[in-house]
């Protein structure tokens, strides 16, 4: 893989610098502790029993030969569990806080839902014991088939917190002026996010005190959501999550199983771990839904658009609405004059989605950016500058200036540096031995959110000199929290990076928004900052000779005759910030090798350009990158979640059906990172990197699948299956 | 998991009686099916005899071919220089399938012997026969896309997964088989594994408490000319979609005999046995080879998501007979 170039690094200071992982070693010796690792004494074990239905009702559940196993504690079902609220209803607002209640109905609502759990005195024994429960069902016929429930679609209040529609202009007046027209229907699968690590719960309880070791990607929300359903005061509840093997999204919020393992630790006054399998993973901890997205088109001869809709339609759960907002990169990316951007939703016995990876823009950047290149081919344009040509100059959403943009800077920089203009406009004109070879690119962008942040510094004296020791209830999911934490205190205070000491995964310390959305990297360091600085401006202050000469944190330590201090400060948008609209952008470019007769695809190369503010660290941003691009070849070609439509059951049901890509599937990967300032989103000028690497990957793929074989790939993913029998694919 | 004892034998005699003497006893050989089986609770036995330690390693050349041992590992079957030498399609074949992990621990013995990857049948919550016989068959009006286009019927529609398999279907090898009483016997290859007829829960023809101790392949003309390709859903670690080995014994241009078998399609290793009567005395010209597949596929019979099957299963017969043909060692 080639390296990043380094001049191309916007360094704010030494800021920016390739350090390794802070805690690699630890990672790598296996020392670092996972949720499921810590060992508590006297723990009990528990495992869930799934439902084998999709809908219906229990009419019973026989737990009698389970409990007679050996080394079972308690089988656990709606006739014994703790009597829980009944949810409130949910919002977009509450979805992470909302209490939860488990095991207190017989009714169905989806294939595996947790009907049981069995605490036993070895993870072995509960697993063996769960098969022995029996329940009896009267079932109802499942909706899980998309065509057969589209029908009964509605409108839903919102698309994940943002509108459920937007229109501007007239979608009919802006096709009848166009020139060139086009009307297609993409489609992007059920998938699931299968982090490395399953999901995993320890709770403890001492006293009237919980503390609760968890997978989480948000120690804040988790803590509110078990107070909420315990009726727990927030200051007795203690989150803590040092390690997390991965989330896409998948441990934002607390779901079931943590629930049953608190619910089970205080009913049977012992600790209780429960570490969830990797089919309950399929079933049990959310998925990002089906989208069939419907696009028009249209514009002028010289290729100015002059109308562009994206009509979203998706199923949800029975019993909770969650519709994610795959329209919503539509209304902020080109310039039309007319556009229609919609969201509809009907139910089905399929388990609730949830957020994943880039919501919104990874499935809706398929449909728009394939959308491009297709009008870019029927105007024999060239995709970029048909895309150039239809730059805007605000946010076309809402008119605010942008507060950095340079998705044009992206598409240019990656051109030239990929060799975009060998690219022949007409497919099939490009063959290596058996190979058809295609060009393809997309643009992308993502938006950037900014959340409030508190840090705590604590300065104190080892062998070497000033020591730091940064404190805050920050998540590093694998993404490089430590290490870019140290880095910014360290480049604050004028010291090396080793000598920080970076301790987050606690809830008992200041309160951050957590690992999602892109956010962390942005609110966790601009919080460090923030309270660097603070604290040596109060080092100045009790300072009573003349400190101007002084800079360094060390300087003031030792002029204000002290050899501890301690700060905490909150930073959070600010009212400038608030004027703009924040996004980052990027550009994909790729080479594929088409077998035509086999249907199999080789993506030799991918390279991408990104413009994100400051990169804090070049390794760990450059690995957000490449693992958002390794993930969007997955959802081109490989990845994908089926389910029985009779049943309800999942017919990938682990990593052996389920296919997330493969080494072989991933050819060299060479990221660039455009230079850019951003003077408004935060005060160390982040905007997020980790959901715009996936961004629009799928799209650049099949485009350039397209510039290959000349054959349209609209539904992914993109199997031999469907490019053998391309004239079958679903929905075209 | 269910509880089960656990024994190791080196003495091959010892394992099949106890075999013979419990019918819930299973032999554990590099256990990466197995197991995996039993931790869904689909496979319950009461007793694992670890035949780890049994003789039975040897790859070694007899006076008819070339004989692998039941305990030798995949690994080293692949690599062997007697079978890179004289049967270049089944090291082909071995390093197409599953990962280097697995391939390290899965033995000769076992590879033959492992279950389908149906999902149903690894779903208890499923009805199959295969797995629970009068339950019916999931599979066969559900997700179907990894399922049989050859000799199934309405009680089992699932394709046996080995990629090992097909090459020594194609190949003529037989097994030699060890009974609880000290008797030996051997079988064609051809004729070790079974359509599902009436008994899809038997995915073969061993008879409880029978051992394979080794795997016998004949000399053959083939090593020259002869190629495996396998289709699936991602480059490697997957099962195959669509698998083919083909061997070209030629005089001149003229096919003097080919050897065809697919995976992917059927319930046991497929021989394609009407496109090699095609080939057999004809030139070895790309049109003969889509003849001869279209002469095979003919007898095609898809189900809902499989019919990819027939223009793939195709496509990848002509690519095997090409590659082979040309001699390249890719
Ligand atoms: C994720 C994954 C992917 C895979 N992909 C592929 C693939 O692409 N292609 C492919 O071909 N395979 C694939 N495999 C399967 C792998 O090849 C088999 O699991 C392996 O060959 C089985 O050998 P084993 O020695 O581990 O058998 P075990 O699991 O020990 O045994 C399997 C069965 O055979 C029986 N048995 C073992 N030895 C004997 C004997 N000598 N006589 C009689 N019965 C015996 C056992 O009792 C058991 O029922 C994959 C496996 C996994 C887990
Ligand atoms: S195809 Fe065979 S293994 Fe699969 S469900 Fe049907 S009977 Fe069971």
């Amino acid at each position: 893989m080639a390296e990043i170039t380094e001049n191309m690094i916007k360094s704010k200071d030494n800021l920016g610098a390739p350090e390794n992982r802070i805690e690699g070693f630890l990672k790598v010796t296996g020392k670092a502790k996972y949720a499921a690792e810590f060992s508590v004494p006297n723990v009990l074990y528990g495992f869930p029993v799934r439902s084998t239905i999709a809908a219906g009702t229990m009419t019973d559940i026989d737990t009698a030969e389970a409990e007679k196993a050996e080394g079972v504690v308690k089988v656990f079902t709606h006739k014994n569990a703790m009597k829980f609220n009944p949810a409130p209803d949910v919002e977009s607002t509450n979805k992470m806080t909302m209490p939860k209640s488990v095991l207190n109905t017989t009714a169905i609502n989806s294939f595996g839902q947790y009907i049981g759990f069995v605490v036993a005195e070895t993870f072995e024994q509960a697993r063996y014991a769960a098969n022995l429960v029996k329940a009896t069902y009267q079932e109802t016929d499942p909706k899980i088939d998309f065509d057969k429930y589209v029908d009964t679609a509605y409108k839903p209040d919102n698309a994940n917190g943002a509108a459920t529609d937007t229109q501007r202009g007239s979608m009919e007046e802006g096709m009848s002026n166009a020139s060139k027209t086009l009307d297609i229907t993409y489609q992007t699968p059920i998938e699931v996010h299968n982090p490395m690590e399953p999901h995993a719960t320890i709770a403890v309880f001492e006293g009237d005190a919980l503390t609760v070791y968890d997978a989480t990607q948000m120690l804040g929300p988790s803590k509110v959501a078990i107070s909420n359903t315990f009726n727990i005061p927030q200051e007795k509840i203690r989150v803590l999550a040092p390690y997390i093997g991965g989330g896409f999204g998948s441990k934002l919020r607390a779901w079931d199983h943590v629930m049953l393992t608190i619910m089970a630790a205080k009913m049977l006054d012992k600790p209780v771990k429960t570490a969830i399998t990797r089919q309950m993973m399929q079933t049990n901890a959310g998925l990002r839904q089906l989208n069939r997205q419907h696009m028009r088109i249209g514009t002028s001869t010289d290729g100015k658009l002059t109308a562009m809709s994206h009509e979203v339609m998706t199923h949800t759960a029975v019993d909770e609405v969650f519709v994610e907002q795959a329209g919503f990169i539509t209304r902020t990316m080109y310039d039309t004059p007319n556009q229609l951007v919609t969201h509809r939703v009907f139910d089905t016995n399929i388990q609730v989605p949830t957020w994943m990876r880039a919501p919104g823009e990874t499935p809706g950047s398929f449909a728009l950016e394939c959308t491009m290149d297709e009008m870019a081919d029927q105007l024999q344009m060239d995709p970029i500058a048909f895309r150039i040509k239809n730059e805007p100059k605000t946010n076309p959403l809402d008119g605010k200036p942008f507060s950095s943009r340079s998705l044009v800077q992206c598409m240019q920089v990656g051109a030239d540096k990929f060799g975009w203009s060998k690219r022949k406009q007409e497919p099939r004109q490009n063959t290596k031995d058996n190979w058809l070879v295609g060009y393809g690119m997309a643009a992308a962008s993502r938006a950037a959110p900014y959340q409030e942040s508190s840090s705590r510094v604590k300065l104190s004296y080892g062998d070497d000199g000033l020591e730091a020791v940064i404190e805050m209830a920050a998540t590093d999911i694998g993404t490089g929290t430590y290490t870019i934490i140290a880095q910014t205190a360290a480049n604050c205070l004028d010291i090396p990076v080793d000598r920080v000491a970076v301790n987050i995964g606690d809830s008992d310390l200041p309160a951050t928004p957590g690992s999602g959305g892109s956010w962390g990297a942005g609110s966790f360091t601009s919080a460090v900052d923030a309270v660097c600085e603070k604290a040596k401006s109060a080092l100045k202050n009790k300072i009573t000779s003349d400190s101007s000469a002084l800079t360094t944190a060390d300087e003031l330590m030792k002029a204000a005759k002290l050899t501890e201090f301690e700060m905490e400060a909150t930073e959070g948008p600010s009212e400038d910030s608030k004027k703009y609209a924040h996004f980052s952008y990027g550009a994909h470019f790729v080479e594929v090798w088409v077998d035509e007769d086999l249907g199999m695809v080789k993506i030799p190369r991918v390279l991408s350009t990104s413009a994100v503010g400051t990169v804090l660290n070049q390794k760990t941003a450059r690995s957000q990158v490449v693992g958002g691009i390794v993930w969007g070849i997955g959802q081109a070609m490989t990845e994908e979640t089926t389910l029985d439509k009779r049943y309800g059951s999942y017919v990938t049901r682990t990593f052996a059906d389920y296919h997330v890509p493969v080494n072989l599937d991933v050819g060299d990967i060479e990221v660039h990172f455009i230079p850019e300032e951003d003077e408004h989103i935060n005060r160390m000028g982040v905007k997020g990197i980790g959901e715009l690497g996936i961004t629009s990957v799928a799209a650049a793929i099949a485009n350039a699948i397209y510039n290959a074989t000349g054959k349209r790939m609209r539904t992914l993913p993109i199997t031999p299956a469907k490019l053998v029998d391309y004239e079958k694919q679903p929905v075209a | 998991m269910r509880p089960f004892t656990y024994t190791k034998t080196e003495d091959t005699a010892q394992a099949t009686s106890k075999l013979a003497a419990n019918e819930n006893a299973k032999y554990l050989a590099g256990g990466t099916n197995l197991l995996d089986l039993m931790k869904e609770d689909v496979e319950r036995p009461d007793e694992l005899v670890d035949i780890g330690l049994l003789d039975l390693t040897d790859i070694k050349e007899t006076s008819t071919g070339v004989s692998l041992g039941a305990m030798a590992k995949n690994t080293e079957t692949a690599n062997h220089p007697l079978v890179r030498k004289n049967f270049p399609m089944l090291s082909l074949a071995i390093l197409a399938g599953a990962s280097g992990q697995i391939r390290n621990m899965a033995t000769n013995g076992g590879n033959p012997n492992q279950r389908t990857r149906c999902a149903y049948f690894f779903d208890t919550a499923m009805p199959c026969n295969k797995r629970e016989p009068g339950t019916g068959c999931g599979a066969l009006e559900g997700q179907n896309h990894m399922h049989a286009i050859f000799g199934w019927n309405e009680n089992c529609v699932a394709v046996h997964p080995s990629d090992m398999c097909i090459a020594l279907a194609a190949l003529d090898a037989t097994v030699t088989i060890a009974d609880g009483n000290g008797k030996t016997r051997t079988i064609p290859f051809t004729e070790y594994h079974r359509l599902p007829g009436d008994q899809p829960e038997r995915d073969n023809n061993l008879e409880r408490g029978e051992l394979i101790t080794s795997i016998e392949i004949p000399k053959n003309n083939f090593a020259k000319n002869s190629y495996y390709v396998k289709v699936r859903d991602r480059s490697s670690y997957a099962f195959a979609l669509i698998s083919v080995g083909a061997g070209l014994e030629l005089q001149g241009k003229t096919i003097k005999n080919a050897r065809i078998a697919m995976g992917g399609v059927a319930h046991k290793p497929w021989r394609a046995y009407e496109a090699e009567q095609f080939l057999k005395g004809k030139e070895a010209t790309e049109e003969n080879f889509e003849a001869a597949a279209d002469a095979e596929m003919a007898n095609a019979k898809t189900l809902e998501h499989n019919a990819f099957k027939v223009p793939l299963g195709k496509q990848a017969m002509v690519r095997a007979l090409n590659v082979a043909l040309s001699g390249e060692k890719v």
